[in-house]
């Protein structure tokens, strides 16, 4: 199909009308500079958010964040809300990595005041015990106690009460306390708790990691203050998700949903749209199933922090690891009911990040003040930020903000330019000490293959959706 | 034969052959390949140690999702077992099930697949032979 353009509303919104794509509903909406915008017309993503505009129910508009980039049905960076009696719910607006999302840490101590031999020490025994790759091995060490039953239906609660592990206070600065309600554990089938069981405290692969890092740069010192940052401070950013009971997850609803779509009248220009109404049997059951996804996916890093702060105590010692506190954790891929327009609609969000702005009754009191925290990781090589959400969000983007730099290069081209070994190096002299497991798996993630963070979130700071808080500056990174 | 699409995000999988078997088949060796296999490496002889084998069974309501399903059972092994899957044994295809042995060996397969998406999917019959196509979540 021809490129499709999009018209400028201002400078950071650009629409693409209805009747572009065959069936669109509502116009489509992404959120860029000129030059984001450009980069678009390199591959699917405009197409594809146009045919997000296409889902029974939508609400508003289909809307794209700058990170947009091409996925598979929704693009990663989409945002859909759809309600009414003709509102659907689609697993692919969600994704297969259910509540992928981000976790930040901070550590009672400095950059400076760390030094080079215990930064590789640090780093020698996080990646020693945060298990890396693909299957669950070593996942269940140190979580036998713990029935997956009870940490689907309640999240990392479940890991608190049978282990110990977290805190009243952790579980508080968690988006949705880390449990989404619904969450039903007879809707996740055995298969998907296969895949789960043994992988809960296991990082992934792919664009997951563990970053040590220290702040760069403040920009709100209101609102830092309220997240416990300061400039020169260490942090650790832990980027996970719900492993492969989530992908099961989606897997299962996916197919579910596509042998019904006739029952419901339902015509897509994508087979991975698939969808079904929210009050259906299997819309239902799939909201269930993912609330419990999502649950194991804020146990698995719980536990992950857990492990992190293990390390912090073998190297830094105990005092530092009790003191290490979680700043806050976000999903980026989930959908969830929500209150905007004076209606309940489903919020789909595949690589965006809530946003609420400060007042926002879902923000923990101790935030209420700035507005949410939001992280949006970059690259290894660049910075990562911390936001903070604003009013614009809920006026123009169903809360939601941008979830990170976003892909600008496939795994194929970034490997043609550089190799991973080339790519340690580079790394390592500008002071980014690197653990990973595959040499592959690291070129494919190089800082080269995403879009410069600092213009996206640039971008959804002059839409208004979010602002920035601070900056932090990778000096370490695990990759999975 | 089989190739890769570029895809900025994820993986596309296209294959080209002869028959609708033997897009199931070629299928195996390009999965294969992304979990760490050499393309041009050989098929695992019967005799040869640590070669494990599976019989599978799947079934799906049309050609395109059987592709899906067909490689969701690889993808799922894989990850449960560590099984990389290098050839087929049999294989038969009655209208939209397949039933097969595959041969493999054990071992630590690279950051790997996700899912298989329905995203472009397509198993159909073109001028000569089929065409299959498949987007991995990677």
């Amino acid at each position: 199909m021809a490129a499709i353009a999009a018209q400028r509303i201002d400078d950071e919104l650009w629409e693409i009308p209805r009747g572009t794509v065959e069936g669109m509903r509502v116009p489509a909406r992404v959120f860029a500079d000129r030059e984001l915008l450009a980069a678009l017309e390199r591959d699917h993503s405009l197409e594809q958010l146009a045919n997000v505009a296409t889902l029974p129910g939508i609400v508003g508009c289909a809307l794209a964040m700058p990170d947009i980039h091409q996925g598979y049905g929704f693009p990663v960076g989409g945002v859909a809300a759809t309600g009414g009696e003709k509102g659907v719910v689609s697993p692919g607006g969600v994704g297969y990595d259910i509540n992928c999302g981000v976790r930040l840490l901070a550590l009672p101590l400095e950059f400076g005041e760390l030094g080079a031999e215990r930064r590789e020490r640090l780093m020698d025994e996080m990646a020693r015990r945060v298990p890396v790759g693909s299957g669950g091995r070593g996942g269940s060490d140190g979580l036998r106690g713990v029935k997956l039953e009870r940490v689907l239906a309640h999240g990392p609660r479940a890991l608190l009460d049978a282990l110990g592990i977290g805190s009243e206070q952790e579980l508080e600065r968690t988006e949705s306390g880390g449990c989404l309600s619904g969450a039903d554990p007879s809707a996740v089938s055995p298969r998907a708790r296969e895949r789960g069981s043994g992988q809960l405290g296991t990082l992934g692969s792919g664009n997951h990691f563990l970053e040590l890092q220290r702040v760069e740069g403040i920009y709100e010192p209101a609102a830092a203050r309220a997240f416990g940052l300061r400039e020169h401070q260490l942090t650790v950013l832990i980027h996970s998700g719900s492993r492969g009971l989530g992908h099961q997850v989606c897997t299962d609803f996916v197919k579910r949903m596509d042998a019904v779509l006739g029952r419901y009248g339902i015509r897509l220009p994508d087979r991975q749209l698939s969808c079904a109404p929210i009050a259906s049997p299997e819309g239902r059951a799939y909201l269930a199933a993912m609330a419990a996804a999502a649950n194991f996916a804020w146990a698995n890093r719980a536990a992950l922090a857990a492990r992190v702060r293990e390390a912090v105590g073998v190297v830094l010692g105990a005092e530092a690891a009790r003191q290490t506190v979680q700043v806050y954790d976000v999903t980026h891929n989930v959908a969830k009911l929500e209150r905007h327009g004076g209606r309940e609609v489903c919020v789909h969000r595949k690589g965006a990040t809530r946003a609420f702005p400060p007042g926002h009754p879902e923000i923990p009191a101790e935030f209420r003040e700035v507005g949410q925290p939001v992280f949006i990781p970059g690259s290894m090589g660049t910075a990562s930020f911390v936001l903070a959400g604003r009013p614009g969000s809920m006026e123009r983007s169903f809360g939601t903000t941008c979830h990170g730099a976003g892909r600008r290069l496939s795994r194929t081209a970034v490997r043609k330019q550089l190799d991973g070994e080339e790519l340690r190096r580079s790394l390592a002299q500008a002071g980014v000490s690197v653990r990973a497991g595959s040499s592959r798996g690291l070129a494919e993630e190089a800082p080269e293959a995403y879009k410069d963070v600092e213009r996206v979130v640039e971008v959804v700071e002059r839409a208004g959706l979010a602002a920035r808080v601070a900056r932090l500056r990778p000096v370490g990174v695990l990759k999975g | 034969v089989y190739r890769w699409v570029d895809h900025t995000a994820e993986v596309e999988l296209e294959i080209e052959a002869g028959s609708s078997e033997a897009v199931l088949r070629e299928s195996v060796q390009a999965l294969g390949e992304l979990l760490g296999a050499r393309r041009e490496a050989p098929p695992p002889a019967a005799e040869r140690p640590g070669v494990v084998r599976h019989r599978l069974e799947v079934s799906a309501p049309d050609l395109p999702a059987l592709l899906a399903a067909w490689l969701e059972e690889l993808v799922f092994l894989a990850e449960r077992d560590g099984f990389v899957a290098r050839s087929v044994d049999e294989l038969a295809l009655d209208g939209c099930t397949v039933t097969a042995r595959v041969a493999g060996v054990l071992g630590d397969p690279p950051p790997l697949v996700k899912a298989v998406t329905y995203h472009r999917l397509a198993f159909e019959p073109r001028e000569r032979g089929y065409l299959g196509r498949v987007v991995l979540d990677v």
